[in-house]
């Protein structure tokens, strides 16, 4: 794929680039605002880094990105959860090169320097030739460097490459709430990674996928052609009473009505977070899964069972890195690459004391819609690579965000409420965009 | 493995058809090998036991087939615009097993796909395995398996089957 940017590089003043309506298409396309992105944004957001089920036991390493920068997020011995930088302290070598793993120390494939899995020194080769040296071996230079902020949010581990800002509760607001009821459906009020991933690479700008997450003008025209097809072919095959299979029951809502989308609504908070769903969504019509259903109202009783299964959101993006479906309970991780390329990472959750059939369905779910090679992402991905190749062209500068501009209501402080159909999740981003990438010039 | 000449290329005679009816589009066709309960599946991870309890990169029966290959001539599909072109190369051809009594037979091969779309071309390659039935001289699939050797890894969409 051909490589997609602006020639004409200018020195780069990214406030005027975004407006509260619009924006101008180079924040999509410029190699430069992609560096200033990962300086600013992904170096300052509490970014995510994994699910601590990930990490159950002490020893075990799962190896990510927070923006450019190769992580480890490790267990130590004393049960908590570290997030180092992959580095070996001495000549640099990333330490761990697998995705994942189990050890009793780091110990550096090239000189055999040894770490504790909290990224302490233990021993080096040799080591009295440092004696007398400046080289400190009880120095924080010894040790593998640490990510400097790391927090957790029942079960979720986010990390921030600098100190300051606000903690991960505050920070999260009301999209914490997401979280919560995810957790909240698992009868052990736990959640753990299982089910494998899914990597699906884009040729498109990381900021594309986050705003089609929220985008519900974009379901019923883009995904025609593998749901109102999988509606079809259903009709066309299956007896009149059969009972629709889950598959079907899982493409069909992506071309329900614009009435349907916009009657979902749309909630935005600070820090440019959003979701969007709330009494219904794309997964409100699933079929029950009778043993769960009972599960749970032993554990919660009736009120609060229904209480919890009451919420079925559509998206949540907690910006910029993450995204959450707490009602099929899947998460996509962003890691974005280059201006013009992304890697979106797609997870399942089983929720711990569920019966096994909530996992199967989420995995079903994960086949269909989040894989690449599946009959409803490519469309997406084809609109971003679109997307990419059109903001190129010259004589259209700005990329409009109008739809119900003004007409958002204010439910609370930092929290605003609109329509589906509304514009109003991407202006949320741009504005979290506009104060994370401005803050730095004005201080 | 077999040592039987004749079953030998009665099998890589039906994986090349299979293959030739994918790259020259007849979908419906290569559908019609697959037995009605016959499914296609494309593990994401390598040793995958299943495709109930880990995702995968396809897990196909008769009905999403069907969807599948509905949705390739439909003219909102978006995303085959330009539709791409494929050859598949398959190669190795070995008959794990036959059972002459059930007519069950498992066949392990090679293959190398090409795929270009839009100025771009890309290889995928890996293993297929084969679950066939012999019936009456007729073969039909019970399970093909695609085991790619970057399943899991980063990939970019592909629509068309491996």
């Amino acid at each position: 794929m051909p490589v997609l940017f602006d020639n004409v590089r200018k020195k780069i003043d990214a406030g005027a680039l975004v407006e509260a309506d619009r924006v101008h298409r180079s924040v999509y396309t410029d190699p430069a605002i992609f560096d200033l992105e990962m300086e600013r944004i992904w170096g300052k957001a509490w970014i995510f880094v994994g699910h601590e089920s990930q990490v159950a036991d002490p020893g075990a390493y799962y190896s990510t990105m927070i923006g450019r920068q190769p992580v480890l997020m490790t267990r130590a011995a004393n049960g908590e959860i570290c997030v180092l930088f992959n580095r070996c302290a001495h000549k640099g070598a990333a330490l761990v090169g697998d995705r994942c793993g189990k050890v009793k120390e780091f110990r550096c494939g090239y000189h055999g320097w040894r770490f504790d899995l909290d990224g302490r020194l233990i021993g080096i080769p040799l080591e009295a030739g440092y004696d007398g040296t400046r080289f400190d071996r009880r120095g924080a230079e010894a040790n593998i460097a640490r990510v400097p902020g790391v927090a957790t949010y029942r079960g979720f581990v986010f990390a921030r490459l600098s100190g300051g800002g606000p903690g991960l509760a505050d920070w999260l607001g009301g999209v914490a709430s997401s979280i919560d009821n995810m957790v909240d459906r698992a009868p052990d009020g736990a959640l753990e990674v299982a089910g494998g991933v899914l990597r699906y690479a884009h040729d498109s700008n990381w900021k594309f996928f986050v705003e089609n997450l929220n985008d519900m003008m974009h379901p019923m025209v883009a995904h025609q052609s593998s749901s109102l097809t999988g509606r079809m072919v259903a009709k066309r095959e299956l007896a009149p009473d059969a009972p629709t299979p889950s598959a079907i029951e899982i493409i069909a809502p992506f071309t329900e009505s614009y009435s349907f989308f916009d009657d979902m609504g749309l909630h935005c908070f600070d820090n440019g977070h959003s979701y969007s769903g709330g009494k219904t969504s794309i997964h409100a019509k699933y079929s029950d899964i009778p043993d769960y259903n009972a599960r749970m109202e032993a554990v919660y009783g009736a009120e609060r069972f229904r209480e919890i299964m009451s919420v079925n959101r559509h998206n949540t993006v907690i910006y910029p890195s993450v995204t959450i479906k707490g009602a099929i309970q899947t998460m996509r991780v962003v890691r974005p690459v280059a201006v013009d390329r992304t890697i979106i990472e797609s997870w399942t959750f089983r929720l711990k004391g569920a019966p096994d059939e909530l996992l199967r369905r989420s995995i079903l779910y994960c086949n269909l819609i989040n894989s690449s090679a599946n009959l409803v992402g490519p469309d997406d991905q084809e609109a971003y690579y679109r997307q990419q190749m059109g903001l190129t062209t010259q004589g259209n500068d700005w990329v409009p965000m109008h739809r119900d501009f003004g007409r958002d209501e204010q439910i609370d402080a930092g929290h605003l409420y609109a329509k589906g159909s509304s514009d109003l999740a991407f202006r949320n981003q741009w504005r979290a965009w506009k104060d994370y990438v401005c803050a730095r010039e004005t201080q | 493995m077999t040592d039987d000449i004749a079953l030998q290329n009665r099998v890589s005679q039906f994986l090349f058809h299979e293959a030739r009816l994918l790259d020259e589009r007849r979908w419906e066709e290569w559908s019609a090998l697959f037995l009605d309960d016959g499914d296609y599946w494309a593990p994401a991870t390598p040793g995958q036991p299943d495709p109930f309890d880990h995702v995968s990169l396809i897990y196909e029966d008769q009905l999403l087939r069907k969807v599948r290959i509905a949705r390739f001539s439909s003219p909102v599909a978006f995303s085959l615009q330009p539709f791409p072109r494929t050859v598949h190369i398959v190669s190795n051809v070995i008959v794990d097993r036959h059972d002459a009594k059930s007519g069950e037979i498992s066949a392990a091969s090679r293959f190398l796909m090409v795929e270009y779309r839009r100025d771009a071309q890309r290889f995928h390659a890996g293993a297929y395995a084969h679950d066939l039935v012999d019936e009456d001289g007729v073969m039909r699939i019970r399970r093909k398996k695609v085991d790619l050797v970057n399943c899991d890894g980063a990939h970019e969409s592909a629509s068309i089957y491996f």
